[in-house]
């Protein structure tokens, strides 16, 4: 670790300093209903029948 | 008493103080309302005691526009009127239907339910009814409501004993007004018609028309050009925001459980949308009828479901194969949206025997009905799905924007709008108490008043409305 941060340049550390505070922004963050983006509850209307997502399966 | 003819009621020297035209469900109940205060009142009836074919010739007329039925047997012209031929549905209009919407003109009524609700246990009587059961919300969106299927009482039938042994009613069939006169503040007599032939004048205090839907409209225009305006001063709506019930089947449903819902003797159930549905979409009320597939839909269904949800369509497989009711038949019958392209015209060219000319009926579903039919189906359908109670089909046609079936339901034979109540002249008819504007001695009963139709039928209402005018009548007679 240490021989990481001797690596990074003097800027490249004070900007980590920085940023730092803001991660903390993140961490509260729900995780994702379904990793894939889709909500098996939403309603969608396919050749007049209204089903769930999770129906088409 | 009740006369065969106008000759044998003229002998009788029976001296009436109200004339009410017709003996259907408006005309008996106002009728039976002033005979039980004491106060004289002559029903006549154009028909005789049963259908026939002569009598019933008078309802022809011509259709302009979307397809109806024949007017001539949308309606029936004997002793009880048109409730000689109603299924027996009951329900009153809703409250929210009295309301006026800002997305659909002239709508709105100028008195609330409440005005009418007092009189409800008089209908209960009248039409046999048991106490309706509130509403159930189902959602945000769609409520339960009953509609109860009653014995639908035939009028003639049910009040001819209490009318014969009546002293204070005389009912004289096969006689009808073919016009009245008026100089446009009263109105001051009738010609009559009976038994095929002219009859003379009549003359009584006050006119109470209950021909019908259509005739009330067709009666006033054709006595109102006859006497110069003098029978309804302020026309310009008259014969006007005539409406129906349009109804179409509109897809179907897969159930998870059939009796979930609580479905009537015919293990039908009905929905209807909430107000704040009907205001976030702005559309019109609708009442979805659920009815339980024969087994042959319920495979052409499945087989359906198949190509889009193959889980779903073996879930429902086994449910079949269980012999458990899952699918159901999605009826639909709507709220006209109020138009006043939507009237009832006098024939320029063809008149019925006693020279009164025809009906031409001008009517047409609007946009308005057409995205409530949509809207209304996705708003049932999203329900289902949602609170996971079954999935629904819309039918193509539907979805796609085709033509309206001519082989279908069509609509309810529910005839109204033409005189419809309201308190501006040029949008109405009759005031609040159901007597035409601007005239002291005329008054109308029946659904020709309605200013909107709700989307249940409308004889329930109806007698609510006969009861509260009879009850108006008496106390403005017996001054």
């Amino acid at each position: 670790m240490s021989r990481f941060i001797r690596k990074m340049s003097r800027r490249a550390t004070v900007q980590a300093l920085i940023a730092l505070p803001a991660l903390k922004l993140f961490g509260n963050q729900p995780a994702p209903a379904n990793p894939g983006g889709i909500d098996p509850d939403e309603i969608v209307e396919i050749d007049g029948w209204i089903l769930r997502r999770s129906d088409l399966a | 008493m009740i006369f065969d003819s106008y000759e044998a009621y003229k002998q009788a020297g029976f001296k009436p103080k109200a004339c009410v035209l017709g003996s259907g469900p408006a005309g008996t109940t106002i009728a039976r309302k002033l005979g039980a205060a004491g106060i004289p009142v002559v029903v006549l009836e154009a028909g005789s005691r049963e259908f026939s074919d002569e009598s019933q010739d008078f309802y022809r007329g011509k259709t302009v526009g979307d397809f109806y039925f024949d007017l001539d047997i949308t309606r029936l012209r004997f002793m009880g009127g048109s409730s000689n031929h109603w299924a027996g549905w009951c329900r009153v209009l809703d409250k929210q239907d009295f309301e006026p919407k800002a997305w659909a003109p002239d709508t709105g009524w100028p008195i609330s339910r409440a005005d009418i609700e007092p009189y409800l246990p008089e209908v209960h009587d009248i039409l046999e009814l048991p106490d309706f059961r509130p509403d159930v919300p189902v959602s945000d969106d769609i409520r339960w409501v009953q509609l109860i299927k009653s014995p639908a009482v035939r009028f003639g039938e049910k009040f001819a004993d209490e009318l014969d042994k009546s002293g204070n009613i005389a009912v004289v069939l096969n006689t009808y007004a073919t016009e009245l006169t008026g100089d446009g503040k009263r109105v001051t007599g009738a010609r009559l018609w009976s038994n095929g032939q002219d009859a003379g004048t009549f003359s009584a205090d006050y006119f109470v028309t209950c021909t019908g839907g259509l005739e009330n409209s067709r009666l006033l225009l054709w006595s109102n050009e006859r006497s110069n305006g003098g029978v309804v001063p302020n026309a310009a709506a008259l014969g006007r925001y005539w409406m129906e019930h349009p109804t179409f089947e509109g897809g179907n449903a897969i159930l998870a459980n059939y009796s979930e819902f609580e479905v009537d003797d015919s293990n039908e159930a009905f929905f209807s949308p909430t107000l704040a549905a009907m205001e976030r979409l702005q559309i019109m009320n609708f009442g979805i009828r659920l009815i339980e597939s024969p087994y042959p839909n319920v495979k052409k269904l499945i087989a359906d479901l198949a190509c889009t949800a193959p889980s779903m369509a073996e879930w429902m497989s086994s449910k079949l194969d269980q012999r458990l009711r899952c699918a159901a038949q999605l009826y639909v019958a709507w709220e006209q949206a109020p138009l006043a392209s939507n009237q009832i015209e006098l024939s320029k060219s063809d008149v019925d025997h006693a020279g009164v000319p025809r009906i031409e009926l001008h009517w047409k579903k609007s946009p308005l009905e057409r995205r409530t039919l949509l809207e209304g189906l996705r708003l049932f359908g999203t329900t289902m799905a949602q609170k996971n109670l079954g999935r629904v089909r819309i039918d193509d046609w539907i979805s796609n924007g085709g033509d309206y079936p001519t082989n279908e339901e069509t609509a309810g034979h529910h005839h109204m709008g033409g005189t419809r109540m309201g308190t501006d002249v040029l949008r109405s008819v009759v005031d609040a108490n159901c007597k035409v504007h601007g005239m002291d001695n005329l008054y109308v009963g029946g659904s020709s008043v309605f200013c909107t139709s709700g989307q249940c039928n409308p004889t329930t209402t109806i007698t609510a409305l006969a009861c509260r005018l009879g009850e108006h009548l008496v106390k403005v007679i017996a001054v």
